[in-house]
């Protein structure tokens, strides 16, 4: 393998400390490596007038199953240009693919590591459709990738919660699942609230019971949140809190956190969980309650879910908010399921306008956010991809975080309600290249368990972006100079020049012997079908993933 | 897979129509293998046209006898110099509609399965209207009233009722309601089953009966699908069961004002559907070719960039109007699908039995193909368009899998990536 030396280039490396200085970086059998400077390597490149930061982390991206593919096939109008096909990519090492908000796998990756991205996750792996999951996202090229289980709206949980069980059952369980699914981590989408859905209710508050199994929300997240930390898993509990959109909804997240108990938790998409009911309209940003909370809460980290301005489409588990949300699709048409006593999904198309009072407020409280939150190493940067936007305006994105003079021109152009009364004019906070840094690939590595990933030292994997210091932060985060995946250049000048396949990450909890057999003893027929498939070995993952590395994370329990 | 487990189940999931079984087993020892704990007559016969062969598997050119390296060379070199290919039937699995996606993005051929224009009714619905589904099990276990709409299921799909829970002792029997279709024969004793016969236009009745679960005011109604919207509405959680082959010209009309009134019920109780069809590998290419390109089957890469024409890349018709002039037909799950007629030059990978249900043509290259989920491994999604079930091989013929000979070829023509 071709070795490199990386000259000049001033490096962004919160995990080490390293904050600007200019410092060489040696690829070497896909790792970096601490060697002599007069060594001689295959390949030097003089990278002065670059930045370099570790490769990107996206650890909340709906890139792969069952609602993405709905998505696409929801949404032609995404994979054309009015009446017209949009043109092949004039890149021959690119297959065919297309579209903004619902791109195909192929184009997923290809634009990820265009932006200095490689590495995203799918946070909403429903466990019957677990399959679909790791297909798809072993057809996202060039990046590596995982996923979340969803729990916490099946049945045999549910079941288990109402009858009162041993945690040591649940947290069996949780490990069972994850084991069968090849998750990386646990998520729960509206707890109990998706299952509940199914039996007509059409809210369900934090300590509101579900009508059929009489548990609550706070119930289902500290129990999960319990065999999350028990079993070891290096990512908390991945929280998609009850009343998503709802004004006021800001109760039922601080609630949330609450419900944790001081145990380790990630929320996610906070932006649409930060919502007041005050003003004239009833609905008022709660970022600065929820930042308080954060603050206050170390046990708690957040990804932020900003939404941008433009087309997009929601895809989400959340069927019970989606479904109320539906008269608001634009184009109006939308797909919602059911899924095997296990979980459920909504897709809606969405249009976010810079004149209307709630988007742009929406915009507000998701930026506030980012600059609000003290301690960056617990935020993350999101947009959910594509619910508050597609992942390819992360640049523009973080531009509007970097600078304060084009936030403030953009703000300007919104609702003029939002716009006179934003906090978000009074904030200076400009985030720096190492707070960005921090935000997109050293925090969420951490977040996730990947000690030799998001950050530059030696034995760390050698995926490394690299960003030409020129113009603003926007066009400089559009295309880098180069992308490494693992020691090997993928992109040069913001264009593709290798297509590589990415590897999967997925825990590997410690289950006692025979926890195997009690599970799928009483397990029922549903949650996809009979035991004898139940569990994806590592041949089968390998031939979802297009014969990827697989990259075991071992877990170490742990007592609460 | 716990030994405990395996051994107390059958390891057999059956591939021949979108339900997937995976409650019975097969036997494969004899030259027909046969069905163990059902009696299927769907899986059945198809089973009878895959006895194994006397005869080794023979890859065969313009009728002649070839090897397999003679077939798949001389399969490419014509490929290569066709204008404008068509892939059709992709009866395949997730495997082979990977490789495919690879080939047709080279070759920039237009892709569409046998079961095409059913298969586009729900593609055109789901795009312009969207839809509410349900998954197998969950119509087991929340289903207080199943209506059939202008489909029995249990004629084409004989397990159905089966695979949703409904036939074990002490399991759930809601109502059924069969509309425009007379209730099958041979129903268990224990449902309660009705049939509702208004009209001969599939396309009134599902109208009228929308506007009645819409509580729109309605003069002249139908007796008994008022009666029905009634039920309907009053039903903690109905299903409405349909089935897109067998609805007349026009379905994704149909199909839209079926999702409609799904939407209607969902506003004030529950409500979900389900489609029966996507068979022999439709809906599994569909879902692969759309994750990969963004946009699902009758898309071709041309000139202009990905053109999606769900009616103008119909097969049929571009075979008829001359508009191609290859044909790739690939139907590696039923040896009687052989492909339409048509002036094109042909490649075609089917079963081995499938050599003598070929029509004389003169140019057509047969390369006999493994069946997944017979003998070879695979994955196809189900019915309900979500859950991806494994398929594993019952016995071993040697045979070559369509990602194999798919991906050979492509390596063959050249080009990139």
């Amino acid at each position: 393998m071709t070795t490199y030396r990386l000259r000049g280039a001033r490096l962004f490396d919160p995990t080490n400390g390293v904050d600007g200085q200019v410092r060489d970086i040696v690829m070497r059998d896909g790792r970096l490596a601490d060697l002599d400077p007069r060594a001689p390597v295959d390949e030097e490149i003089d990278a002065g007038g670059n930045i370099a930061m570790a490769g990107g982390i996206d650890l909340h991206s709906h890139i792969g199953g069952g609602k993405v593919n709905l998505a696409r096939l929801l949404m032609p109008e995404d994979h054309r240009r009015g009446a017209e096909p949009l043109p092949l990519p004039g890149n021959p090492l690119e297959l065919p693919s297309c579209g903004h908000c619902a791109p195909g796998t192929l184009a997923t990756g290809y634009r990820y590591a265009e932006m200095g991205y490689t590495a995203a996750f799918e946070p909403a792996m429903v466990a019957s459709n677990a399959r679909q999951a790791h297909f798809e996202m072993g057809d996202v090229p060039i990046i590596d990738h995982g996923a979340y289980v969803m729990l916490g709206n099946d049945e045999p949980f549910l079941q288990m919660l109402a009858a009162g069980e041993d945690p040591k059952r649940l947290r069996e369980y949780v490990g069972w699942t994850i084991h069968a699914t090849k998750a990386l981590g646990v998520k729960v989408v509206n707890p109990a609230g998706i299952s509940a859905f199914k039996f007509n209710q059409r809210r369900l508050d934090v300590d509101e019971r579900h009508a059929h199994w009489q548990v609550t929300p706070r119930q289902v997240v500290g129990a999960l949140a319990r065999a999350v930390q028990e079993l070891g898993l290096a990512h908390p509990l991945h929280i998609h809190a009850s009343n998503l959109g709802v004004a006021g909804n800001i109760d039922s997240t601080l609630a949330t956190i609450a419900a944790l108990d001081g145990l380790p938790g990630h929320l996610t998409h906070v932006q649409f969980h930060s919502y007041g009911r005050e003003g004239p309209r009833k609905f008022s940003s709660a970022a600065l309650a929820l930042a308080e909370a954060v603050d206050a809460h170390p046990n708690v980290s957040i990804d932020i879910g900003q939404i941008l301005f433009g087309q997009t489409v929601t895809a989400s588990g959340d069927t019970m908010r989606q479904a109320a949300n539906a008269d608001l699709a634009s184009p109006r048409k939308w797909i919602g399921a059911d899924i095997e006593c296990d979980a459920g999904c909504g897709v809606l198309p969405f249009r976010y306008r810079e004149q209307s009072y709630v988007n742009a407020l929406q915009w507000t409280i998701g930026l506030e956010l980012f600059l609000r939150v003290r301690d960056p190493w617990r935020v993350v940067l999101t947009t959910d991809h594509p619910n508050g936007a597609p992942f390819t305006s992360y640049p523009h994105l973080i531009r509007l975080l970097m600078d304060k003079a084009f936030r403030d021109e953009q703000l300007a152009r919104l609702h003029p309600d939002v716009a006179a009364q934003s906090p978000l004019r009074e904030m200076t906070r400009e985030l720096s290249l190492y707070e960005i840094a921090i935000m997109t690939r050293a925090a969420p590595a951490r977040l996730l368990g990947l000690a030799d990933r998001g950050h530059l030292g030696a034995g760390a994997a050698a995926d490394v972006a690299v960003y030409r210091e020129e113009g603003d932060a926007e066009s400089m985060f559009s295309r880098p100079s180069w992308v490494f995946k693992d020691g090997r250049p993928v992109v040069r000048d913001g264009r593709v020049v290798a297509t590589p396949t990415g590897a999967v990450h997925f825990a590997v909890p410690e289950l006692d012997a025979g926890v195997e057999t009690k599970i799928l003893g009483r397990r029922s027929r549903s949650l996809g079908g009979p035991p004898r498939w139940a569990v994806i070995g590592h041949d089968e993952l390998c031939g979802c993933c297009n014969g990827g590395r697989l990259l075991p994370a071992a877990c170490v329990a742990r007592s609460v | 897979m716990p030994p405990s487990a395996a051994s107390t189940e059958p390891a057999w999931t059956c591939p021949f129509c979108p339900l997937l079984c995976d409650d019975f087993a097969l036997d494969a020892a004899g030259a027909v293998p046969a069905l163990l704990g059902s009696d299927c007559p769907r899986a059945m016969a198809a089973l009878r046209r895959h006895a194994r062969q006397a005869a080794p598997a023979q890859a065969r050119i313009d009728g002649q006898p070839a090897s397999l390296d003679e077939a798949i060379a001389e399969a490419a070199r014509r490929l290569a110099g066709w204008r404008q290919p068509l892939f059709g039937g992709l009866g395949t699995d997730i495997a082979g509609a990977r490789a495919l996606y690879r080939l047709a993005a080279r070759t920039g051929a237009i892709c569409d399965a046998a079961d095409g224009d059913a298969l586009m009714a729900g593609v055109r619905a789901q795009q312009d209207r969207g839809q509410y589904t349900a998954t197998l099990a969950e119509v087991g276990a929340r289903a207080d009233l199943v209506v059939f709409v202008d489909t029995d299921a249990v004629s084409r799909f004989p397990e159905f009722l089966a695979r949703c829970g409904f036939n074990g002792p002490g399991g759930p029997t809601p109502p059924l309601v069969f509309v425009g279709v007379p209730v099958p024969p041979g129903l268990p004793a224990a449902f309660k089953a009705q049939a509702v016969v208004a009209s001969d236009d599939p396309f009134a009745d599902l109208q009228q009966l929308a506007a009645l679960v819409a509580a729109q005011r309605m003069r002249d109604a139908h007796p008994a699908l008022a009666a029905l919207a009634g039920r309907l509405r009053s039903a903690r959680y109905a299903v409405l069961v349909w089935e897109p082959a067998s609805l007349p010209a026009h379905a994704a009309l149909w199909a839209e004002a079926l999702q409609r009134l799904v939407a209607t019920l969902n506003r004030t109780t529950r409500a979900a559907s389900v489609a029966l069809g996507g068979g022999d590998g439709a809906a599994s290419v569909n879902q692969v070719f759309t994750w990969l390109s963004g946009l699902p089957l009758r898309t071709r890469a041309g000139p202009d960039g990905l053109e999606h024409e769900p009616l103008r890349f119909g097969a049929a018709r571009l075979l008829a109007n001359g508009a191609v002039d290859g044909l790739l037909w690939i139907a590696s799950f039923d040896p009687s699908r052989v492909p339409p007629p048509g002036g094109a030059s042909r490649i075609v990978l089917g079963p081995p039995a499938m050599a003598e249900r070929l029509p004389a043509a003169p140019a057509t290259v047969f390369i006999p193909v493994a069946t997944p989920g017979l003998n070879a491994p695979g994955h196809l999604f189900r019915t309900d368009g979500i859950v991806v079930v494994p398929l594993v091989a019952a016995r071993d013929d040697g045979l070559a899998g369509v990602p194999e000979v798919v991906a050979r070829l492509a390596e063959l023509v050249g080009g990139a990536p």
